[in-house]
Formats: C-alpha cells, structure tokens, sequence
C-alpha cells in the first residue's frame, strides 16, 4: 500500500511532518475498521447474521482433539485448553458414551441436536432475524429455536426443552446468549460428550466479516463438569447459487416407506 | 399440555394425553356455560360455517419489504383431523358417533367437487377405506397415522393440527407448525429438483394483494390428511392460495391438488383459519403460548418449543385409559 512506503518521501528529522503523517495513518486504520464494521449487514443498527450458515470444522466428530476413527475425520478441536473438565463419575459416563456411540448418540436416530451441537453440526442451519428474536431453523429435524433479543428473560419454571430457553443481548456488535432450561437428552458431539439438564450455556455470536461469524460459548453444568469450559468455532455463509436447506427429518426414516398407499399391482 | 417430549415413556404420554382431554373438556365445559351452541363437538370446533373471503388489495400493515404483514398465532377455526371431508363428525369407527346432523357440522373440507368427497381412483379409495377400517386396530404398519409417530404434519394436515405461529422476513414466509417447520420462498428461485421428496413440499410464493400464492413441488406425499386416511402421492402437486381478510383477523386456505395417479380430477380443499392475540386466553389447542416474562407491562407472547420425535405410537394409547 502507498501509505506505508510514505515515510521515505520524508526528512527524517521533520518531527511535525512525521506527526502528520502518524495522525494520517491512524485515521486510515480508524477508518479501516469502520468501514470493515460497516461491511456486515445490519438491521435496525444491529448485526444482521440472517443467511445459511455451517462450519468446516470437525467439531461434531468430537469436542476435544482427536485423531481419525472409522466414524470419524481427525480433528483439532474447538475445546479452549483442549480438555472438558469432567467430573471423574461424569467421566466414567463419556467414556461408556463413547463405546456405544454407533446407537446411542441421539443424532443418530435423528433427534434434536440441541444447543449448542446443532450449531457446528456438519448441516447447514439458517438464520432468520427481526429485531424482537432471532430464529434459528436447522435443516436437520427442521427443528426451530428462538432467540429472544426484546429484553425478556428467562421464565420462572418451565419445562425442560431441547434446545433451551435463549434470551439474547447485544454488547456492541456481539450478540450474547443465555441459554439454560435444557432436557439431558442431547449430547454435544458424536463422541459421546454429554451434560445433564443443569447445562448453562453462553453464547457470544460476532460477524468477522460479512460471510463469516465466530461463534464461542462457555458451557457450565455443575452435575458434569469441574468448572465451566470455552469452545470457539467459525461458521460460514452458503453462497452457492440456489442455495436452500432441504429439510431433512432423519427420524421418520423407519417407518416412511409405509406411506403413501400405492396400488396392490406395484 | 401439548408440548410432546420424545423422551418420555408411553405412561408419561397417557398422562398427557389425558390431562390434554381434560384441559379441553374443561374448555369446553367453560364455553358451554358462557355462550350456547354454535359449538359442535367442544373446545377445538370453533365454528361450523365460516365467510368466503374474495382476493383482492390488501389495505392492512406492510412489512419494509412489502409483504402484507400477517405475523401472529393462529389455527383452523373448524375441527382438528380427526375426519377429513367431515371434520366435526369424529373419527369413523370410534363408537362414538356425533350427536349432531350432518348439515349441523362444518362442511367438507373438499370444496370442490360440490360432493365434498375426495375424487378418488377406485384403487386408492379402496386403500382410504382400509385405512379406516383398521384405524382402532393398526395391526400393519401403514395403518398407523404418521403424525402419531411424530412425523411433521405436512399439507394440508398442519394447517389442521393446533395452532401454529407465521413469522415473515425479506423473501420468506416461515409456518412454525406444532409439528413440522415450513419455509414459503418468495425469491423466485426454482423448485429443487425432482427426484428429492419432502413431508413438506418445496413452496415457492408470492404475494398478489392480500394473497399468499404458494406452488407445492417435490412432496412425497406421506403425511395422510387425517385419522380418515385420505393421501396424495409423491407425483402430487399442490397450488395454495392463503387469502387474508381485510382486518388481518382471518384467513380462508384453498389449495388445488392435482394428482393423476391418485385422483380422478383436481380437487380444491378449504380451511378457515382465526388469528389469536394477546387478548384471547391460551386455550391448550389452538392457542398454545406463554407471556413472556419482563419488567414491562406489555404482554408479550411466546410459542413454546415444539418437538416431537419419538412418540412412535398408534392412535389409541392414551384412549384406552379414559
């Protein structure tokens, strides 16, 4: 860039020129980042994450670090310090978990992914936003969460959901979620991660450029884990042309060829 | 009472099922007690005859990017699906027949043909009927109604099953069903291509004044109509019209559904439909939300989560313990 090879057009000893240029420099950074801020789409000042989003990461093969399996790609891992904090009983479980994972992991027989599993599932989601809530439809279970950013909070004493009770805010351009009121029939990934219907989950949802959000939570349930834990993945935006979810309701496989009714002859 | 938890066992559902009986004869009985008859069958059945609403310009709230504004909770005003061409009238073969006319209930949901019978080829009215004869007694799998096992709704059964929520964005429609999720597209891109079937179709829509005009393709046409048993199949195509009423207060459903391997002729169907605000009182069917909890005074209602997969079951195994 122009800017930077500047200084060499100027004396080094003029002091007020050089303040110049440092003031003319940091404009432009300042103005960099603005318009970079700018860039992303916004709907009533807010971010707008609406769109179709996925990761390439490989987080929903597991969690932690890990190398390849027959059911699994190697990954890196999305665990801040690369180990969940288990309980040594909650451990004992994860590892029972990961034996029969081929059965029991419910994503297996097509049930709800949950919060935040459904988020770095290797399935695209979509995003739709107003500026009371924002809707999150899965394309697998074509399950739908609602995010409510309109200021309500938690209710006193529902039931247990899947996918949680989501009350949003927004700190600048972050969208922060908590999220609690779990059921324990979710798991966190496919390696047999789990937690219990104590999970707190906190989301922080920020754009990194217009097609790309970093999504972080800090996951806490006293019942399974010795402290509170961070995971971080990227997730971005489908751009292929047509794009769309295809709705994908895994769990009437079994029984979806005894309908409709077809003539006796075929 | 109707937020169905797959997890629970078939006890838990008994339960349910008949704390849900419970809620609406406790509904129901309220309603006798405030207004006589027009009600039929109870809670669910609102109404027995409903206006015809034309298409034509739509005078009501605007979205910013046009859309008439119709977001909100709503529901059929008639009959859940229990019976298909008639809908107060129960299920056939309950043992219960209703205690009511024929011309006292609600009309056929078929509008056309003026029969009110769904033109059926003799192959698959022979299956429709076979469905009902063994409704009670699912002794083989495909007599089993698949909403019973959780599967989504699809059409025209959603707009029949509970209440359920519209949320509208640039270019889209979304029906939050109480089982099963549908996007209308409004973008004008094609169908997806035709070898993928979905319980819900594919919708492309568009607005034409206070009509929603939705074309169906790639439904595989396993969600049946009702307890009745009443199909299309996978070589079905489904062209809707949502017509909203000038007030925003109602809506009447028609849909053409054109199939050559199943039926005769197109047929049209018909479904009223009611919105629901916060001045009306969740009522456990059609109406099913909360007040969302805030330090305003404002009443702010919220869908519940609403996710079913697991249920797995016949029709019968709540009743058996009335």
């Amino acid at each position: 860039m122009s800017v930077f090879s500047a200084p060499h057009l100027y004396p080094i000893g003029n002091f007020r020129q050089l303040v110049s240029l440092a003031t003319f420099l940091s404009l432009v950074m300042i103005a960099g980042t603005s318009s970079a801020k700018d860039d992303i789409p916004r709907i009533k000042g807010k971010p707008d994450f609406s769109g179709i989003w996925q990761t390439t990461s490989s987080a929903d093969y597991g969690l932690e670090p890990h190398s390849n399996r027959a059911d699994a790609p190697p990954g890196p891992g999305i665990v801040e310090g690369h180990v969940i904090p288990y309980l040594p009983k909650a451990l004992e479980q994860k590892k029972k978990n990961f034996e029969k994972r081929a059965s029991a992991d419910p994503a297996k027989k097509g049930w709800t992914l949950g919060t935040p599993r459904g988020i770095y599932y290797p399935e695209p989601f979509q995003i739709f936003q107003r500026p009371q809530d924002v809707t999150i439809l899965f394309q697998f279970g074509h399950s739908v969460r609602t995010i409510y950013t309109n200021g309500t909070e938690h209710p006193d004493d529902p039931n247990d959901w899947w996918l949680g009770d989501s009350r949003g805010r927004w700190e600048g351009d972050t969208l922060v979620v908590d999220v609690k009121h779990f059921n324990d029939k979710t798991w966190l990934d496919a390696a047999g991660n789990f937690h219990s219907d104590a999970l707190h989950v906190v989301e922080r949802w920020k754009f990194l450029d217009k097609n790309t959000i970093e999504y972080k939570a800090t996951l806490e349930d006293p019942q399974v884990f010795s402290r509170p834990f961070d995971i971080s993945v990227i997730l971005h935006r489908h751009r292929e042309k047509n794009f769309q979810l295809i709705e994908d309701y895994r769990f009437t496989l079994d029984y979806d060829q005894y309908y409709p009714p077809k003539p006796d002859s075929q | 009472m109707t937020q169905r938890k797959p997890s629970l066992k078939p006890a838990a559902y008994i339960l349910l099922g008949s704390l849900s009986l419970l809620a609406l004869n406790s509904i129901a009985e309220e309603k006798k007690a405030a207004t006589p008859p027009p009600q039929t069958n109870g809670g669910i059945d609102q109404e027995s005859s409903f206006p015809k609403i034309a298409s034509g310009k739509w005078s009501g709230p605007v979205l910013p990017d046009g859309q008439p504004d119709v977001q909100g909770f709503w529901s059929n005003t008639i009959a859940n699906h229990n019976n298909f061409t008639d809908p107060q009238g129960g299920i056939p073969g309950s043992g219960r027949p209703p205690k009511t006319t024929r011309d006292q209930r609600a009309p056929s949901r078929v509008s056309d043909p003026a029969s009110g019978e769904v033109p059926f080829q003799p192959w698959a009215l022979a299956k429709v009927k076979e469905f009902q004869a063994h409704f009670h007694d699912p002794v083989e799998q495909q007599w089993v109604e698949p909403l019973a096992r959780c599967a989504p709704g699809g059409i025209p059964k959603s707009f029949y099953w509970h209440g359920y929520e519209i949320r509208q964005y640039p270019n889209y429609v979304l029906f939050y069903f109480n089982s099963g999720t549908r996007l209308i597209h409004l973008d004008k891109k094609p169908h997806l291509p035709d070898n993928i079937k979905l319980w819900n179709g594919d919708s492309r829509g568009h607005w034409e004044g206070n009509t929603l005009v939705v074309d169906v393709g790639n439904h595989n046409g396993k969600a049946l109509f009702g307890r009745t048993g009443e199909f299309i199949s996978e070589n079905g195509h489904i062209q809707e019209r949502f017509i909203f009423s000038p007030d925003g207060k109602r809506y009447n459903y028609e849909a053409v559904l054109t199939d050559p391997t199943v039926y005769t002729r197109p047929f049209t169907v018909t479904i009223p439909a009611r919105r629901w605000t916060e001045k009306d009182q969740p009522n456990g069917w059609h109406f099913e939300v909360g007040l969302a909890k805030h330090a305003g005074k404002q009443a702010i209602l919220e869908s519940e989560e609403r996710i079913c997969a697991e249920n797995n079951a016949a029709f019968g195994m709540g009743a058996a313990t009335e």
